[in-house]
C-alpha cells in the first residue's frame, strides 16, 4: 500500500473586519498545520468557520481525531473521516444504536458451554443456572464487542464512563461476570443518553449496590445501634458527581475570603444522604436483607423495600418488623427532602439524585473528567467551561445530555488543535496502558473468520495492570489530580495516567509489546469447556501481509509512515522515525534462491517497526 | 554556590546514572571544600530499614486491639465495647473465637490524654502478633491519626479555631495524609520520600532508589528529589528489565541489544513536552537500575524462614530477599512500601477481618523471623498505617469511615509489649465522651502521625536539625531535647541521635 498524505486544503484566509476588531488565531485544527489566519466577524462565528465546519481533515488530523473518539482505528476509518469530515462522522456515530449487549453475548458463551457439556454428557443435567461462568467470560465479551461494534465512539465513551462511575471485580463482584456485564450495558446504552439516567441506573444496579455496600442497607435501628451504611452516599458525591470542593463553571475551585477551597459537603451531609439510600435489596428476592442470591440477581434492578421484615421471614423468636427505609426528612447539600411515609421512600431517592444532579459542580466536574479520559490531562479552564456549559444546557434546555457533551468535547477547538504543543508544553495525555493495547488490536489488520475474537485478557492484566472493571478501588486506576514527580510537578500540571507508570509497569508494557508483536501472541484464547476443539480462526494474529513489500531498506520510510499515521497520527517526529529506521535497516535481510526477500526477515522488520513506534514517547503521549 | 543550592541544582539535572555518580563525586569533594563546620559527619554507614505496610481502605482497628476488662465500675472496657459495637463485637477472652489477651500492655497516657483501659486483647486470628507483643518485639499506637495540631477534645474540634485535616473521612485524602503527614495540604510529598531526599546519598548505587515499592507509585515514598523504584514481589534476576527477543528469531542477542539501544535513544532525547519528558525520564531511570538490581538479585542466598502464600507474605518475602543482598546493592538505608488493601469493610466485616488480620499477623511474624535469620532484626522497623479507623457503631454487618485508630510497629529496636498513645473510651453514645465527635463513634486522634513518624525518623538517622523538613507540622507537637523522644516506642540505647545536618529549607504548608 502506498500511503498518500494529501493536504486537502491549503488556505490562507484574510477577511477584513467590519464589525469587531481583527484577531489572529493559529489555524490548524486537524486541517492544516501552523497557518496563522486573521479572521473577521466575531470570535464565535469566525472560529467556527475557520476551525471546524466545512473543512476536511487531512489523514493525520483524521487519525488524531480518531485517537480521541475510538479505541483504535484502521486506515480505512482514517480515510473515512478524511473524506466525510469529523462532524458527519461524529453525528453518524452518535446516531448509531447500541449494537452490542454484554449480557446477551456473555449468555451466548455460557449457552455454548452448557450445550457442549450436555453433548459430551447427556445425562449431566447442565443448565445456565447450575453452570458457572467466570470473570474472563466478561472480558471475552468485552473484547468481542470492542473489536466488532460499529458504534465505536460509544465504546470509547463507555470505557471512559467505566473509569468514572467505577465498579471493579476486586470486590464481592469477583466471579460475577453477569453483574459486571449488566452494569457495563448501562454505560453502553446510556453513553449518549442523559447523565441523570446513568445516576438512576447505577444507583439501582445490584453490582453498584454490592460494590459500594448499600444493597440491603437498613434504616437506623437505635435498639441495635445500627446505622445506614455511608459508603455510597460518600462516593456518589465525591467521585460520581460533585467532588470535594465547590467549583466554578471552568472547573477551577472557588475560594473563600482566606483563599481556601470550599468543601461541598461535611460529614453530616453524608450521614443524611446515607439515610436516603436505605431499603434497596436484591431485585428478585422477597425481603430486605435476604442474602441468598444467584448470578441472575446481579442483573436485576434493585427492589425497594420500605419495611425490613428479615426477622419475620427468618422466623426468629418474637420477630420484629423494622423500617427498611429511613423515615423522616433528610437534609444534605443545603436541601431538604421532606418527611414522607416510608412506603414513598423511592421518591426520597429520586429527590436526592435530583439534588446531586442539579448541583452546579456536576457540569465542570464531569467535563473535566471526560476530557481527561478522551483528550488531554490539562484542559484549559475555557475548554472545561465550554463543555460544562453544554452539560448544563445542550442548547434545548436539557441538562446532562451526554450526546451533546461528547460532541462538544471532541469537536472543541482545543481538542482539534493538532499543533497543541505550540500553546503549552504540557499538551496531551499519556495513553492508558489498556488503550494502547486496543490501539494496536483495532489499528492493525488481524486474522479472524466469522468475526469472532476470543480473548480472555488474563495475562494482559498481569502485564499492564489495567483492563475494564479491574480497578484496585473505586478511585479508578489513577486519579484526576495526580501529578508526577519532576517537571510536571514544577509546572503543577496533572497527568493521571502516570500514577500507573513505574519501573515495574513500564517494563511490563515493553514486555507485553514483545509478547503481542515479537512473539506474535496478541490475544489469549481459552477453551470455553473441556476438550473444546482449538479454533484458530478465533485466536487472532496480526495479518501483516500487506506490508511485505514495505520491508526493503528503501521502502522502510513508507512502512514507518504508515504505522506512524495509524497508531500515532504522524506524531512520531522525523528524528525519532530516523532512529527507528536505523534500527530496522540494521536487521538482517536476505533473499531466497529466487531473489525474493526472505519472508521471515520481512515480518520481523515490520513487527519491530511497530514495536518501536509504540515504545516511543511520541506515540505514548497523545497530543 | 553554597551546598544547599548545589543540591537543588543537581537534583534538577537529568537523572542518568553517570550524572548522579559524578554528582556524588562532586559532592564528596565539595564536602571537603566546605570544611567540617557545615557538614558535621559522614552519611550513615550502618544498615537500617523501614517497612511501611499500608492497609488501604481503612482497617477496623478497634476490632484489632480491643479492651477486655469486665470490672463494673472499674476497667469495664469490654462491656463498653460490646455495648456500642453490637453485631460487630468479638467475644471476650476465653469465649469460643474470643480475643487473645495481651500480657500487661501498660497503656498509660499521652499528652495529657489518659488511656481509658488497662486490659487488652487482640483479634482472635492474630496469634503471631500476640506472640510478638508479649515478647517485646511489637507495640501498638492507640488512637493515632492525622492531625495538623493537637485537638484535645470535642469542644476544640467544634471551635473552628483548630486546623483540621482536609477531606476528613475520604479515602483518597486520608490515605494520602497518612503517607505525607501533612494533612492541611494536597500538594505534599511523602514522609519516606522526604527522608530519602536527605539520606539517599548514603547508598552507593544511586541507580536503585533507597525507596523500594511493592505497590507501584505511592505518595509515601515520593520526595522532592527521590521517587520509588517499583518491583514485583516475584523477585528474581530473570524478571528484571526487558525480555530478550526469542531465540527463534536468530541473532536474538544482537537484536535485543538493537531494540534496547533504540528505546534508550528514543527516551534520551530532549522533549519539550513535559509529559513526554516525564515518560522518558522514568524510562531512562528504570533502565539504568536494571543492571545493578539484576546483578544483586543473582546473589540472593537460600533463606530458611518460610512465608505463607498470599500477597502480603509474598511482598514481605521479597523484601527479605532484597535486604539479603543489601551490600551488593550498596544500600545503607532502605525504605520499603507495601499496599495490602481490601479493608474498606462497609459490610461482612467480621468474616473480612477473620480472613485478613490472620494474614497480617502471620506475615508479620514470618517477616520478623526472617530479619532474625538475616541478623538484622534490630535494624528493621516495620509498621502499619491505614486510611482511618472505622465507626464504632455498626451499619449492620459493617462499619463506615472514621478517624483515629490503632496501628502496629514491630522490630528488634522497638520497645515492644506496650500500647503507646491513649486508647479512647468506648462509650461513644455518651455525651461526656470528649474524644468522640459523632453519633457513629469516631475519635479525635490522641497521637498524631507526626509524633509517630518523628520518632522513626530520629531512629533512622535524621538529625533533629532536619525534622522540620521531614515533618513540617511536628513543631506543633514536639521539640527535640536530649533523651526526649516524641513517643518513646523506639529503643535508642547505644545509638546516638544523628547530628548530621542536611540544610534543606524547612517545609511549610
Amino acid at each position: 500500500m502506498k500511503l498518500k498524505l494529501t493536504v486537502f486544503f491549503i488556505l490562507f484566509i484574510k477577511i477584513s473586519s467590519q464589525i469587531c476588531g481583527q484577531q489572529t488565531v493559529t489555524f490548524g485544527l486537524g486541517n492544516v498545520k501552523n497557518i496563522s489566519v486573521s479572521s473577521s466577524s466575531n470570535t464565535t462565528t469566525g472560529l467556527k468557520t475557520l476551525l471546524s465546519s466545512g473543512y476536511l481533515p487531512n489523514y493525520n488530523g483524521a487519525s488524531r481525531f480518531l485517537s480521541h473518539a475510538t479505541l483504535g482505528a484502521k486506515f480505512s476509518e482514517i480515510q473515512n473521516v478524511a473524506s466525510i469530515g469529523k462532524e458527519k462522522w461524529i453525528d453518524a456515530q452518535l446516531n448509531l444504536p447500541n449494537s452490542f449487549s454484554m449480557e446477551l453475548y456473555l449468555k451466548s458463551l455460557h449457552q455454548i458451554m452448557v450445550d457442549s457439556m450436555l453433548r459430551a454428557t447427556p445425562s449431566g443435567g447442565y443448565t445456565l443456572d447450575n453452570t458457572n461462568v467466570q470473570n474472563w467470560h466478561f472480558d471475552a465479551s468485552w473484547f468481542q464487542g470492542s473489536m466488532t461494534a460499529p458504534d465505536m465512539l460509544r465504546w470509547r465513551v463507555a470505557l471512559a464512563l467505566s473509569e468514572i462511575v467505577v465498579i471493579s471485580r476486586i470486590s464481592g463482584l469477583d466471579g460475577q461476570p453477569y453483574g459486571m456485564a449488566s452494569y457495563y450495558d448501562i454505560l453502553l446504552s446510556n453513553a449518549f443518553g442523559n447523565y441523570r439516567t446513568i445516576l438512576d441506573k447505577i444507583t439501582y444496579h445490584p453490582a453498584m449496590g454490592s460494590y459500594l455496600t448499600f444493597l440491603n442497607n437498613h434504616a437506623t435501628n437505635t435498639t441495635k445501634q445500627i446505622y445506614p451504611d455511608e459508603n455510597y452516599a460518600r462516593e456518589i458525591m465525591q467521585l460520581f458527581s460533585i467532588g470535594l470542593y465547590k467549583l466554578n463553571l471552568d472547573g477551577t475551585e472557588m475560594k473563600d475570603a482566606n483563599n481556601k477551597s470550599i468543601p461541598t459537603y461535611v460529614n453530616s451531609d453524608i450521614a443524611a444522604l446515607a439515610k436516603v439510600f436505605t431499603g434497596l435489596g436484591w431485585g428478585d428476592r422477597p425481603y430486605l436483607g435476604h442474602y441468598q442470591k444467584d448470578k441472575w440477581s446481579y442483573t436485576k434492578r434493585m427492589k425497594f423495600f420500605p419495611l425490613d421484615s428479615l426477622e419475620y421471614y427468618q422466623g426468629w423468636w418474637q420477630p420484629k418488623i423494622y423500617n427498611g427505609h429511613e423515615p423522616g426528612s433528610k437534609t444534605f447539600l443545603g436541601s431538604t427532602i421532606p418527611n414522607r411515609p416510608v412506603v414513598q421512600g423511592e421518591q426520597d431517592i429520586q429527590d436526592a439524585l435530583n439534588i446531586i444532579f442539579n448541583h452546579p459542580n456536576v457540569g465542570p466536574f464531569m467535563a473535566r473528567r471526560l476530557i481527561q479520559r478522551l483528550v488531554a490531562s490539562n484542559p484549559s479552564p475555557a475548554y472545561i467551561q465550554r463543555v460544562a456549559t453544554v452539560f448544563n444546557d445542550n442548547g434545548s434546555g436539557v441538562r446532562g445530555d451526554l450526546k451533546a457533551v461528547v460532541r462538544a468535547i471532541l469537536l472543541d477547538q482545543e481538542a482539534c488543535d493538532c499543533n497543541a504543543d505550540k500553546n503549552s508544553d504540557y499538551a496531551g495525555m499519556l495513553r492508558e496502558p489498556f488503550v494502547r493495547y486496543m490501539n494496536l488490536m483495532r489499528g492493525l489488520k488481524t486474522t479472524t473468520q466469522g468475526g469472532i475474537y476470543r480473548n480472555t485478557m488474563n495475562n494482559l492484566y498481569d502485564r499492564i495492570e489495567q483492563i475494564p472493571l479491574y480497578s484496585p478501588t473505586v478511585f479508578n486506576f489513577f486519579q484526576p489530580d495526580y501529578i508526577p514527580d519532576g517537571d510536571l510537578k514544577t509546572a503543577a500540571k496533572y497527568a493521571p495516567e502516570f500514577q500507573l507508570l513505574n519501573s515495574q509497569t513500564l517494563t511490563g508494557y515493553v514486555n507485553a509489546l514483545n509478547n503481542w508483536l515479537i512473539n506474535d501472541d496478541p490475544v489469549e484464547f481459552w477453551s470455553l469447556f473441556n476438550n473444546e476443539t482449538y479454533k484458530p480462526d478465533q485466536d487472532s494474529k496480526f495479518d501483516l501481509s500487506a506490508d511485505s513489500s514495505l520491508a526493503t531498506n528503501e521502502k522502510i520510510p513508507q512502512l514507518l509512515d504508515k504505522y506512524n499515521l495509524i497508531l500515532a497520527h504522524g506524531a512520531v517526529s522525523k528524528e525519532n522515525i530516523e532512529i527507528i529506521r536505523q534500527a530496522i535497516i540494521s536487521m538482517p535481510y536476505t533473499f531466497d534462491y529466487y531473489g525474493q526477500p526472505n519472508s521471515q526477515d520481512i515480518f520481523r522488520r515490520v513487527r519491530m517497526a511497530i514495536f518501536l513506534i509504540m515504545a516511543s514517547p511520541d506515540y505514548l503521549i497523545n497530543r | 554556590m553554597n551546598r544547599r543550592n548545589f543540591i537543588k541544582q543537581t537534583s534538577c539535572a537529568a537523572m542518568g546514572s553517570t550524572t548522579l555518580l559524578s554528582t556524588l563525586a562532586n559532592l564528596t569533594s565539595l564536602n571537603g571544600a566546605l570544611g567540617a563546620g557545615v557538614v558535621k559527619s559522614a552519611l550513615p554507614t550502618d544498615y537500617k530499614a523501614m517497612v511501611c505496610i499500608l492497609l488501604s481502605g481503612g482497617v477496623d482497628s478497634y476490632n484489632m486491639l480491643v479492651p477486655t476488662g469486665t470490672t463494673t465500675g472499674g476497667d469495664n472496657g469490654y462491656n463498653e465495647y460490646k455495648g456500642v459495637r453490637t453485631d460487630l463485637a468479638i467475644p471476650n477472652v476465653g469465649a469460643t473465637g474470643g480475643l487473645l489477651s495481651l500480657n500487661n500492655p501498660q497503656c498509660t497516657s499521652f499528652r495529657g490524654i489518659p488511656c481509658s483501659y488497662n486490659s487488652f486483647g487482640v483479634h482472635p486470628s492474630m496469634t503471631g502478633v500476640r506472640s510478638l507483643f508479649n515478647t517485646g518485639k511489637l507495640a501498638f499506637m492507640g488512637n493515632i491519626g492525622t492531625l495538623v495540631e493537637p485537638v484535645a477534645n470535642y469542644t476544640q474540634y467544634q471551635s473552628g479555631l483548630k486546623k483540621l485535616p482536609l477531606g476528613m473521612f475520604s479515602h483518597s485524602d486520608q490515605s494520602m495524609q497518612w503517607q505525607t503527614s501533612v494533612p492541611q495540604s494536597r500538594d505534599a510529598v511523602g514522609f519516606g520520600g522526604r527522608i530519602a531526599d536527605l539520606l539517599n546519598a548514603a547508598n552507593s548505587h544511586q541507580e536503585v532508589s533507597m525507596n523500594i515499592s511493592l505497590a507501584g507509585k505511592n505518595i509515601f515514598q515520593r520526595g522532592q528529589n527521590i521517587s520509588e523504584y517499583a518491583i514485583s514481589n516475584n523477585v528474581n534476576a530473570n524478571n528484571v528489565g526487558f525480555d530478550s527477543l526469542p531465540t527463534w528469531w536468530g541473532n536474538s542477542g544482537l537484536l535485543t541489544q538493537t531494540r534496547n539501544n533504540t528505546i534508550d535513544n528514543l527516551v534520551s532525547k530532549t522533549y519539550a513536552n513535559l509529559l513526554q519528558k516525564t515518560y522518558s525520564t522514568t524510562t531512562k531511570n528504570s533502565m539504568a537500575s536494571f543492571g545493578v538490581f539484576k546483578d544483586a538479585l543473582q546473589k540472593v542466598p537460600t533463606l530458611t524462614t518460610s512465608f505463607a502464600d498470599n500477597q502480603l507474605s509474598n511482598d514481605l518475602a521479597a523484601i527479605t530477599k532484597i535486604m539479603s543482598v543489601r551490600n551488593f546493592l550498596g544500600a545503607k538505608r532502605q525504605i520499603f512500601f507495601i499496599d495490602y488493601g481490601g479493608w474498606d469493610m462497609h459490610s461482612d466485616l467480621i468474616s473480612g477481618l477473620n480472613n485478613k488480620l490472620s494474614v497480617v499477623s502471620q506475615a508479620l511474624k514470618s517477616f520478623y523471623d526472617a530479619t532474625v535469620e538475616l541478623g538484622i532484626s534490630d535494624k528493621v522497623t516495620t509498621f502499619t498505617i491505614s486510611d482511618f479507623a472505622r465507626t464504632i457503631t455498626s451499619n449492620g454487618g459493617g462499619a463506615d469511615h472514621a478517624w483515629g485508630g490503632n496501628t502496629m510497629v514491630m522490630g528488634g529496636a522497638v520497645n515492644g509489649g506496650k500500647i503507646f498513645g491513649a486508647y479512647p473510651k468506648m462509650d461513644v453514645l455518651s455525651s461526656s465522651n470528649q474524644q468522640n465527635i459523632s453519633f457513629r463513634g469516631n475519635f479525635i486522634p490522641s497521637i498524631a502521625t507526626d509524633e509517630f513518624y518523628g520518632e522513626l525518623a530520629l531512629w533512622y538517622g535524621v538529625s533533629p536539625y532536619d525534622l522540620c523538613y521531614v515533618l513540617p507540622n511536628l513543631h506543633n507537637f514536639y521539640s527535640y531535647g536530649v533523651n526526649q523522644y516524641p513517643v518513646g516506642f523506639m529503643n535508642f540505647n547505644g545509638n546516638a541521635i544523628s547530628t548530621e545536618n542536611f540544610p534543606q529549607d524547612c517545609l511549610t504548608y
